[in-house]
């Protein structure tokens, strides 16, 4: 299995070359590559996540060790990168699927798809990299594609949206870069497992390296206070990218490598936990309260992933503060398990809210809640999918969002943090509010009845698909409380964080 | 075993099937509908014969999962679940009529089942996470056998779910504060006297979800509307019964096996109960649309069962509970009687009423049992719950502490509720079927028999409950949950029953006997004036100088611009906050970037 790691690199990089040339000449061409090579993926990532135990690492060129360091860039799959896989792939392909109709709104259609395939390949390649340079390379492929997708639509709004983006995203690397070096300069070497064991422990010097780094990435995963380009950028870009962003994009390229650095580079430190569960809260509680006011749909739901991260943040953080004052471990790895359950269910809930929102959009070509009402009879398939979304990621059972939001809360109740706990449960409240106002004004309310002189359809049978397999994961989901499936797929993921430094012997073998 | 297993089961796999099949075929869904509901009445009448015990389930997917699906029977639930069975098969007799010619309530049949499913699923487990999940599940069903259509009644259906999946949320925080505390989730056994500032919480965050649900004040506010907006047999199913059954077994089971009630919870509880008599009653005698009328003596009424149950007192208990069964009956009744004239007449304003009681004799004999119960009438059954409370209330003055110290206080309030029940609804009836009938309905007919057989099965039910009440029922059904009552007064129902009904047998001799029979009938006397069409029946004006007595004037203006209301009121809180951010997001450039710089600063200076 380790011979098939940089598949999950070369795949897609590979099919938007072949795009490229043969897009042009052969009709259809991408429109079907795209897809299968997702769907392969995606069959190899959960091939991977069912079946591979501990870390596969694959040294690229295959250099071995010289006198016990690593010269070879290092690829490293333990659980957390086998689950953010699945989900990359899984999402990628379904967002991808339904862009085949979407797509047909706009004119470059074969640069979308190469567009996308890059950012599918960009956070692959971070998932899977053990080498820090590396994930900043692969960082930077997925945000500049990123950046030229949100833009795609070519107006006033997407342009700025786009260029708002790309002045902080610039930033964030510009300030990820600098600490790589600063790391380089002091520790001689990029490999994330011989860093680990080259830092000192403590000091002022570590501490500004993951300050900065913690800022980054923090904007990357749209972290309160650094969280300013998301609204704009999730909401212009089309709908199955503004899926792949809020779904995957932000926790690919933001949160998985903030848990990685955090758990796995440095040593735990009570203070920096502290700091990420409070950004993590704030960001939970100010984005949950600004989405209520938002009348344009995407918009909202762009706050929503900010608050929602901030949940994540939360269950994760927690356990991080347990872990570095060497509290309960059982507790630390439920309050974990929360915050990364909760960002498999996210991803699966907010795309399909996306997708959703974008299947309005198609039909009526407005986003604007208060000129939309009463879609629910035309639209029954979106208008279902959006509730079955909406009611999860407000947490209501039989939903997958109900136990992520149930294990975060208990956690923090278990490790004595009530005040946080309480917050988590108000927001919860505000995120129900929130969502049943976008159900009531998109769906319901029949008296605007601004559809009925425009015969609007169901969206066609390739976006319904995707959205309604979508709608399935969110029940399917919840089956992952069970014990034995939590073991195959939650627990190696969780295990990856709570071990802490003990990757660094994963990966290198001593 | 089985038997609990498949009540479980029946009626969530025919609710999911009935998702299958397509709307057109309606019928056939109401009849499988019926089946089903009818296989569970049986199944819970078949538990109900139990003894008490609890009993694992084998679940096939996890031998893990099998410690939550420890299920609880103990004389609690098997009332809860005798009657969840029953009006479970009752309103699905009265919606196969009800609901069938009603257009576009997609689904319907599918969550009333789902509904049922859950409640008995909430009801049997012994574990609060299991729990959890069916309490979460009937807050969606709520929402949607709502029929979303307009303006206002999706404002309504969002109205209850937020609040449902508020007070879930906050459940959530109890549960998990009680693990915190006790170690523990299993519901029965826990018995515990909460400690300091955590066990407050705690009682807090368990009580508000169990008070949310069956609708006391402060927690109320999505039920008016509610009954208001939703489809008759919906109100009857949910607000009048289920919810009513659920909440009140959550707040026993509160009171009864999960805390030992301190003095302070009882006083909390006390108040909470005879503020929400009072308040919700007052709100009720102003109203114009019966349907909201019912909707607040559906709040109302819930007052007597948290003080009851509050009072902690066997007396107390069995009183509540009673209160709970009786008040579900006649409350359902009266939304199902409330639906058939809605049917018949297409009309909701009690103005635009009256005369019914010829065109709808069925109906309205039912509806007036079910107004003689709810306003305490003897020898109906709200009359002997409410005097078990009224009993419970003065035995408990002999106690100490400041509940106790305040009994007076609280029994007053609670009878001046009573009286003020009879007052609106006479207004009730009188409105819908006395008085000059408009002509417009002299052609209409009684309802259906799938329509009136359910009013008059529960009117029944009523009357037995009522005259049976000391001898049978109580012994029988609640004793064994609070212990042994032992009363002050004696009230012997069947006696008092008995002589009732003599009166009543002789009045109807003399009726026959004497010329009455042979009384002139005319329009009510209008100082010579000829009677106008428009002209409606007067004894609704009398409650019009109510709403215009000055102090009350105040606060009904104030209620009616919702300034009560908990949801309006935390709705404008978090809007405000809306503002205030949403004008820091300028959507200008260089902010963020100020931001981004700031932000890092002030991290590094913290950290370094």
């Amino acid at each position: 299995m380790n011979s098939l790691v940089p598949l999950f690199v070369i795949i897609p990089l590979g099919s938007a070359f072949l795009m490229a040339i043969f897009g042009r000449i052969i009709k259809g061409f991408n429109k079907v590559l795209l897809p299968l090579a997702l769907l392969f993926l995606t069959y190899l990532s959960i091939k991977f996540l069912l079946g591979a135990e501990g870390t596969i690492t694959y040294q690229v060129g295959g250099f071995a060790p010289v006198a016990g360091v690593p010269i070879a860039i290092y690829l490293a799959v333990d659980g957390l990168s086998r689950l953010m896989l699945t989900i990359i792939s899984l999402i990628g392909f379904l967002a991808c699927f339904y862009s085949i109709s979407y797509i047909n709104i706009y004119t470059a259609e074969r640069k979308y798809l190469i567009l996308f395939s890059l950012m599918i390949a960009g956070m692959n390649g971070i998932v899977i990299s053990g080498d820090i340079f590396n994930i900043f390379v692969f960082l930077e492929i997925a945000s500049i594609a990123s950046y030229a997708l949100v833009a795609f639509g070519i107006d006033r709004q997407e342009l700025e949206a786009s260029f708002k983006y790309q002045v902080l995203g610039g930033v964030a690397s510009l300030l990820i870069l600098f600490s790589i070096g600063f790391l380089y300069w002091r520790t001689g070497t990029l490999n994330i497992a011989d860093i680990s064991t080259q830092l000192p422990y403590g000091g002022i010097f570590v501490k500004f390296i993951a300050m900065v780094f913690l800022v980054g990435f923090g904007l990357k995963a749209a972290i309160f206070p650094f969280h300013s380009w998301l609204p704009d950028a999730h909401s212009s870009a089309p709908s199955p990218i503004s899926a792949m962003l809020s779904g995957v994009l932000i926790k690919a390229v933001g949160l998985y490598v903030i848990f990685r650095l955090f758990f796995n580079m440095f040593a735990l430190s009570h203070q920096i936990a502290m700091i990420i569960t409070v950004l993590g809260t704030l960001s939970m509680v100010i984005g949950g309260l600004l989405a209520i006011g938002q009348w344009d749909i995407k918009r909202l739901l762009a706050y929503s992933s900010i608050s929602q991260v901030g949940y994540i943040i939360l269950g994760v953080g927690i356990g991080m503060l347990i872990l570095s004052r060497q509290g309960n471990t059982a507790v630390a790895s439920l309050a974990i398990i929360g915050g990364i359950f909760h960002l498999l269910n996210h991803s699966v809930f907010k795309s399909l809210l996306f997708l959703s929102a974008g299947a309005v959009e198609f039909r009526t070509g407005e986003r604007n809640m208060k000129k939309l009402g009463g879609l629910a009879e035309v639209l029954p398939v979106t208008s279902s999918t959006s509730m079955i979304a909406s009611l999860s990621i407000s947490g209501l059972p039989p939903f997958n969002g109900f136990f992520s939001k149930l294990l975060i809360i208990i956690a923090a109740v278990q490790a004595g943090y009530y005040l946080l706990a309480l917050l988590a449960v108000i927001i919860s409240i505000v995120t129900i509010g929130y969502f049943m106002k976008m159900q009531k004004f998109t769906f319901f309310n029949r008296s605007r009845v601004f559809w009925q002189d425009r015969n609007i359809r169901e969206v066609p049978f390739v976006m319904c698909f995707s959205m309604i397999i979508l709608a399935l994961l969110c029940f399917a989901l919840s089956l992952l409380m069970i014990p034995s499936l939590r073991d195959v797929v939650l627990t190696p993921a969780v295990n990856v964080l709570v071990e802490g430094l003990k990757y660094t012997n994963a990966v290198l073998g001593y | 075993m089985l038997n609990m297993r498949l009540l479980l089961v029946v009626p969530f796999a025919a609710g999911i099937f009935l998702f299958l099949l397509p709307e057109s075929l309606r019928v056939f869904k109401g009849i499988i509908t019926l089946i089903s509901a009818a296989i569970t009445f049986y199944l819970s009448y078949a538990v109900f014969l139990l003894p008490q015990q609890q009993v694992e389930l084998t679940c096939y997917l996890s031998a893990s999962l099998d410690k939550y699906l420890l299920l609880n029977i103990d004389f609690l639930s098997k009332l809860l679940i005798i009657f969840l069975g029953f009006f479970g098969f009752i309103f699905s007799l009265y919606s196969l009529s009800y609901v069938s010619k009603t257009k576009k309530l997609t689904n319907y049949y599918s969550y009333y089942l789902i509904t049922l499913g859950a409640a008995f699923g909430a009801v049997l487990v012994d574990h609060f996470f299991p729990f959890l999940f069916f309490w979460g599940i009937l807050g969606i069903t709520l929402y949607k056998l709502v029929k979303a259509y307009d303006e206002d009644s999706s404002s309504v259906a969002k109205k209850s779910l937020i609040m449902m999946v508020a007070s879930d949320a906050i459940l959530i925080l109890g549960v998990a504060l009680l693990w915190k505390s006790t170690g523990s989730l299993q519901i029965s056994g826990l018995a515990i006297a909460p400690l300091g500032i955590l066990g407050t919480l705690t009682f807090i965050a368990l009580i508000i979800p169990a008070l949310t649900k069956a609708g006391a004040f402060p927690f109320h506010t999505w039920i008016p509307g509610f009954a208001e907006k939703a489809p008759a047999s919906s109100s009857a199913f949910l607000i009048a019964s289920l919810d009513k059954l659920l909440g009140i077994y959550l707040l026993a089971r509160i009171c009864i096996n999960i805390f030992i009630l301190q003095d302070w919870m009882k006083f909390v509880l006390l108040l909470v109960g005879c503020l929400t008599i009072i308040i919700a009653v007052m709100m009720a005698l102003i109203q114009h649309n019966y349907k909201k009328l019912l909707g607040y003596h559906a709040v109302s009424q819930v007052g007597y069962m948290v003080a009851g149950i509050g009072l902690g007192t066997p007396v107390g208990i069995a009183g509540g509970l009673f209160h709970m069964v009786n008040n579900a009956l006649y409350k359902s009744g009266l939304f199902l009687t409330a639906g058939s004239v809605e049917k018949r007449t297409g009309e909701e304003e009690l103005e635009n009423l009256g005369g019914l009681s010829r065109v709808m004799p069925l109906t309205f004999f039912a509806a007036l049992v079910f107004a003689l119960s709810i306003s305490g009438i003897p020898p109906f059954n709200g009359f002997a719950s409410k005097w078990m409370i009224y009993q419970g209330m003065i035995d408990f003055g002999r106690g100490s502490g400041i509940a106790s110290s305040l009994w007076i206080v609280w029994l007053i309030m609670a009878v001046f509720g009573s009286a003020l029940t009879l007052a609106s609804f006479v207004k009730f009836t009188a409105g819908i079927y006395f008085g000059r009938r408009s002509g417009k309905y002299d052609k209409i007919k009684e309802v259906s028999i799938l329509m009136w057989l359910p009013q008059l099965l529960i009117s029944l039910l009523c009357i037995l409950f009522g005259v049976f009440a000391a001898t049978r029922v109580v012994p029988f059904l609640l004793e064994p949950i609070g212990g042994k009552i032992n009363y002050t007064g004696v009230w012997q129902s069947s006696n008092v029953s008995l002589l009732i009904i003599v009166s009543i047998i002789i009045g109807f001799v003399i009726y026959l006997l004497g010329n009455i029979r042979k009384m002139r009938r005319s329009d009510s006397f209008i100082g010579g004036e000829k009677i106008q069409e428009e002209l409606g029946y007067p004894s609704l004006e009398f409650y019009k100088t109510i709403s215009s007595f000055k102090l009350l004037a105040f606060f009904y203006k104030k209620a009616e611009k919702k300034c009560f209301d908990i949801y309006d009121l935390s709705k404008k809180l978090v809007l405000w906050c809306n503002g205030i951010f949403s004008k820091a997001h300028s959507g200008v450039l260089p902010t963020y970037v100020i931001w981004l710089v700031a932000g890092m600063l002030i991290l590094l200076l913290i950290i370094l």
